[in-house]
């Protein structure tokens, strides 16, 4: 900025002289190394694995570079892709929605009615389970709800069931359990830092003007905090779309996600058809961040107007 | 049974019988019985932790009481949420509600009424132009200033119409200039709507100027009501005295010397006794600007109390003297009354003088 104004407002017209290219060439610096990663760490990968989309696997399982949109249309054409698409939206959606069903409460409580101290220590605690890794964590849970596993040796210990359950684990609800065990940390840290600077006054006040405690919570709360409420959707939401872990632990057969399917391909060294189905995941979550963002927006301009 | 049933008439603004409240072991509010008459400005006094912030809240009914009860406009709402209670409350913080612009913050409780769009926007305006803020609708909080925002929680308060209006110490975040501007305006504007005012406050200097009648608390405790002249010029009591304006406290013993009765303090210190006072020690209380000074060697009825000035600080509008004598430093103000060209100096430090008050400006206190 200082070079630009420096340079006088008699030189203005003649951008493109050679003290202005330095000048921005200069402010552009700080920006090379961050550029370069992303370079090649995303952009690069994804041109390639879109270039693949457009290729074909031959009988004999090799990439061969022969142009066409075939991988695309399998998508909308094969029922299988469509209904394990539709599937894992409803998947993300549910659990989404019980990420913050329980976050909400757990940091109101939180934040009005435990001490500063207190609250480090009970986030602490929430992300201890990071420290180990998430294929140990979703181990773990096949121990706890699997045939053999601690849930079912503790109901037939107490005697409420006699033969091991299988309800919950190899299906879609184990993988619901599973998912929000795995995204509630996400959902909470996301309100948490949003919930932390609400006034909880301004509560009471609303009760004190006449609004019904939920009207409070609807009215007040809810849109003040709607910043960390998207950001906790966009943590939980778009990640489970590439999910393929938890489904294959705990999903049995019947649990797979859109992600499985990417994973098959790929097994399978069908690289170009896997290819185009990541590419679709990563255009629809592209759309989906986009929607998010703008909504952000708004809320931004509101809050700080 | 005359006076209980004269109590319970259905005009008083709020009413708190035997009202108690217990947080676990310790209790905030003790057996407090209390009658705001409708258009007061009623003002809770007392240092923090007294119990006048509690009282608020259980009249705003934020908290629960342990036993009582409270009436507002003669109906019983013990047990009435604050959202059904026809009170609304100023907060300390003001708790403006961020996300809103300054007219939908004050709409937000005649929305939740569900009046009319019209009668919410006119009313809305109307309160708007009550608190001085026309113009200002657009704005959101954090685009104002202290002052601005006290204001509109004034009018979110007000455009409710409530029966009653609290204020839970409105005027503690503002710096001085501001605070004595809006003492004014609140006295103007409950001059102007008329209704009851419940205002909380720690600053005696704020209670005395707005208020019409003013209850001092302590320790949960109500010690005294009365009009801020009744609990300035006869305190009910030491903590009353000391809360309220500054007071010099003097411990001695009231005897009859040469058919006079005097206050005696120890040593040769005597002043006339105030009328009806009975032998036997006791400590009068006096107002610093009711204490006079005079020369030692002016010859007067009684003697007096001689000490020497220990400190002279002049604050414009009036002189601080402080004289220690043998009962302890007593204060004296005085008026700033010389002509300004004067360089006559009336005391000066160290200068010998002889203390004394006209019998009836000093009040025995019961300790």
């Amino acid at each position: 900025m200082t070079s630009e104004t420096a340079g006088g407002a008699d030189q203005a017209p003649l951008a493109g002289s050679a003290p202005g290219v330095r000048a921005r060439l200069g402010r552009a610096v700080p920006f090379v190394p961050g550029f370069l990663m992303l370079a090649f760490l995303f952009l690069i990968p994804m041109a390639i694995m879109f270039v693949f989309s457009l290729w074909r696997t031959n009988s004999d399982f090799n990439v061969v570079a022969d142009w066409n949109l075939n991988n695309y249309a399998r998508f909308f054409n094969q029922p299988v892709y469509l209904r394990t698409f539709a599937k894992t939206l409803v998947m993300g959606t549910a659990v989404t929605a019980a990420g913050l069903a329980l976050a909400l409460p757990f940091n109101y409580f939180l934040v009005r009615y435990v001490s500063r101290g207190l609250q480090r220590a009970v986030l602490l605690a929430v992300i201890v389970p990071f420290w180990t890794s998430y294929l140990l964590r979703v181990y773990a849970w096949q121990a706890i709800l699997g045939e053999t596993g601690a849930l079912n040796q503790f109901l037939m210990g107490i005697g409420l069931i006699k033969e091991p359950t299988t309800l919950l684990v190899y299906n879609d609800t184990g993988v619901f359990i599973v998912l929000i065990y795995v995204y509630f940390p996400f959902a909470a840290l996301a309100l948490y830092a949003a919930l932390e600077k609400f006034d909880f006054t301004q509560l009471n006040a609303a009760q004190d003007l006449g609004a019904r405690p939920d009207q409070a919570f609807r009215y007040i709360l809810v849109p003040q905090i709607r910043t960390g409420i998207i950001t906790a959707c966009i943590f939980v939401f778009i990640p489970i779309l590439g999910e393929f872990l938890t489904p294959t632990l705990v999903g049995g057969a019947e649990g797979n996600l859109i992600a499985n399917l990417v994973v098959n391909f790929f097994r399978q060294s069908q690289i170009p058809e896997g290819s185009a189905l990541a590419i679709v995941i990563a255009a629809f979550v592209t759309i989906v961040l986009i929607i998010f963002r703008r909504s952000l927006r708004v809320e931004d301009v509101v809050t700080r107007g | 049974m005359d006076s209980i049933l004269a109590e319970s008439t259905p005009t008083s603004a709020i009413e708190l019988r035997h009202v108690t409240k217990r947080y676990g072991d310790t209790v905030a509010l003790d057996d407090v019985s209390m009658t705001i008459e409708p258009g007061e400005f009623f003002c809770l006094l007392g240092p923090s932790g007294c119990g006048k912030t509690t009282t608020l809240n259980l009249i705003g009914g934020f908290i629960p009481m342990s036993s009582g009860e409270l009436r507002i406009e003669g109906r019983m709402v013990n047990d009435l949420p604050p959202h059904k209670r026809n009170v609304n409350t100023v907060f300390q913080n003001y708790a403006l509600f961020p996300h809103m612009t300054v007219a939908q913050n004050i709409a937000f409780g005649l929305r939740m009424e569900k009046l009319p769009a019209a009668e919410i926007t006119s009313r809305t305006g109307e309160y708007l132009e009550l608190v001085g803020l026309a113009g200002f609708d657009k704005r959101l909080p954090s685009e104002m200033s202290g002052g601005q925002q006290q204001r509109v929680a004034l009018a979110r308060a007000l455009a409710k119409r409530p029966a009653v209006l609290l204020l839970d110490e409105p005027l503690g975040a503002l710096d001085l200039k501001l605070r004595k501007h809006m003492q004014t305006e609140l006295s103007r504007i409950h001059r102007q709507v008329g209704t009851t005012f419940v205002f909380v406050t720690h600053d005696q200097e704020e209670a005395l100027s707005m208020a019409t009648r003013i209850a001092i608390m302590s320790g949960g405790n109500v010690m005294q009501t009365g009009t801020p002249r009744e609990v300035y010029d006869h305190p009910a009591g030491r903590f009353v005295a000391n809360f309220v304006g500054e007071t010099n406290f003097i411990a001695g013993t009231v005897t009859m010397e040469d058919g006079r009765r005097v206050f005696a303090i120890p040593g040769r210190g005597r002043v006339a006794a105030p009328t009806g006072s009975t032998d036997g020690p006791a400590t009068v209380m006096v107002r610093p600007e009711y204490v006079r000074l005079r020369p030692v060697d002016e010859p007067a009825a009684d003697p007096g109390i001689s000490g020497r000035i220990v400190n002279v600080a002049f604050l414009g509008d009036h002189t601080r003297l402080t004289v220690s004598t043998d009962a302890g430093d007593i204060v004296s103000v005085r008026p700033h009354a010389t002509n300004v060209r004067s360089t006559h100096l009336e005391e000066d430090l160290g200068q010998e003088v002889c203390v004394w008050w006209p019998a009836d400006d000093a009040a025995l206190i019961a300790d």
